[in-house]
């Protein structure tokens, strides 16, 4: 009778730890990935993209994941969209050459490489990011996470906040870094439903 | 086949040689049999790394360039007597240069859209490189068209399209402007050659294509900063190089003037544009 009870524990063992997959896909309308930069070391100027998509794969059991985000740079806004008598608005600047260079490089993309785990939580995510077609690492700190059913539709969603920093003389974005500062904070609100 | 060419010696020694070897043959009549080194050059990459090269911006292309031409200028000046053929050749090298600069962009429209981008911007540097390096034996005309030229798309570039194209043109301008002002305080012209308008014509016609490409640059504008090296030829002064110099920039002043008023939003406006 031991026998059998340990037999069945030693192939119980390994359900256990099996892995266990589930795939979420971002909520457009509930994702805002946005960004803060000093500026004239006066202020801090803040921006966001309207426009991104993504999804990622996350494995409580095995405590492994990834994750997969595109934002599309034309969609920025930074708030000051109307010229005017001017010759340009900021984000018109901001989508030129001199920033993101959005007619060559539409995308700026996140692809994971790693995901750290504290706990049952995901708390890391370690990377790479395309911006301006060059590929630099990034990390992003998960600052808050939860998951739930979604109260209306009913379905399993995952969601939280995230936040990463980079330079973005190193992306080749060197326009103006006397006045508009080098660090750029990265932030992503995101909310995704279970596929 | 693949095991062969995979071959270092191969691919550093016999390929490239053979190639080589065949371009030369093929063009020494033409006095061209130099592309050789070109040729052979251009093979080994091609068979060790291929062409494809991390990513590079347009404007970092259009940088990389510009700053090679001074080398081909004196090139051009020292080692060769242009045809009448020198111009439109030059121009047609420089045509296809700029779609290699916007080839992100382009492959990006719409076919239509990338025909009628494609072929403006290859017109367009196709045109300023041969018009410019037409000056070539006349440097107050080529000092005048390079100064207004760069400050022409300099600043139309900043009222419409980026900074930092409008910053590279101006660069473009201002090494012109010391260039006519160096003859002004000679009192003689000094030699342009292809060094000079090469330089300058390229520049100018890389950076408004880039400009076109990837930024709001409005085109209206740069068909009228394109009749810059026309205007610089209309008769000026007979004496004197301030005179010249001073009555050929306001020549080409005046175009470019009225290329900046159109990139003004409200000049858009009240013409409809």
């Amino acid at each position: 009778m031991i026998k059998v009870a340990m037999a069945a524990l030693v192939l119980a063992a390994p359900l256990a730890v099996q892995a266990n997959p589930e795939n979420y896909t971002l909520d457009p309308n509930h994702t805002y990935p946005h960004f803060e930069v000093d500026h004239l070391g006066v202020s801090t100027m803040r921006g966001m993209f309207n426009k991104s998509s993504g999804k990622f794969t996350i494995d409580r059991a095995a405590k492994t994941g990834s994750v997969e985000l595109v934002v599309e740079t034309a969609s920025i806004n930074t708030g000051d969209n109307d010229k005017g008598s001017r010759p340009r608005a900021r984000d018109e600047h901001l989508r030129t050459a001199d920033f993101f260079n959005v007619a060559e490089f539409p995308r700026m993309t996140f692809k994971s490489t790693g995901v750290k785990f504290a706990g049952d939580n995901p708390a890391e995510i370690a990377g790479s990011l395309t911006l301006l077609g060059v590929t630099k690492p990034l990390t992003l700190k998960i600052e808050r996470w939860a998951c739930r059913e979604h109260p209306v539709y009913k379905k399993p969603m995952c969601g939280g906040n995230a936040s990463g920093s980079l330079k973005r003389s190193e992306f080749g974005m060197k326009y103006g870094l006397a006045g508009i500062g080098d660090d750029l904070k990265l932030y992503f609100e995101f909310e995704a439903f279970k596929d | 086949m693949e095991a062969l060419l995979g071959h270092p010696a191969v691919q550093g020694g016999l390929a490239p040689f053979a190639v080589a070897l065949a371009v030369a043959f093929a063009l020494f009549a033409a006095r061209l049999g130099g592309l050789a080194i070109g040729a052979a050059l251009g093979t080994a990459v091609y068979l060790i790394g291929g062409f494809a090269f991390p990513p590079v911006s347009a404007q970092q292309k259009i940088l990389l360039i510009s700053l090679a031409v001074p080398v081909l200028g004196v090139i051009v000046d020292l080692a060769f007597k242009p045809t009448r053929a020198a111009g439109p050749v030059l121009g047609l090298i420089f045509g296809v240069l700029v779609l290699w600069v916007g080839i992100n962009v382009l492959k990006q429209k719409e076919a239509t859209a990338m025909l009628v981008a494609g072929g403006g911007v290859f017109a367009l540097a196709a045109w300023l490189t041969g018009a410019m390096f037409a000056l070539r034996d006349d440097p107050v005309r080529a000092g005048a068209a390079a100064l207004t030229l760069g400050l022409g798309v300099g600043v139309c570039a900043l009222l419409s399209a980026s900074g930092s194209y409008g910053q590279y043109a101006a660069s473009v301008g201002a090494g012109a402007g010391a260039f006519l002002l160096v003859q002004m305080l000679l009192g003689r012209a000094i030699a342009a050659g292809a060094t000079f308008t090469l330089s300058a014509g390229a520049a100018c016609g890389l950076i408004v294509a880039g400009a076109l490409l990837a930024s709001p640059f409005p085109w209206y504008a740069a068909a009228v900063l394109a009749l810059i090296p026309v205007a610089v030829r209309l008769p000026g002064p007979k004496a004197g190089v301030w005179l010249q110099a001073i009555a050929l920039s306001v020549y080409g002043g005046i175009v470019a003037l009225a290329a900046c008023l159109l990139s003004w939003p409200e000049v858009q406006q009240r013409l409809g544009l």
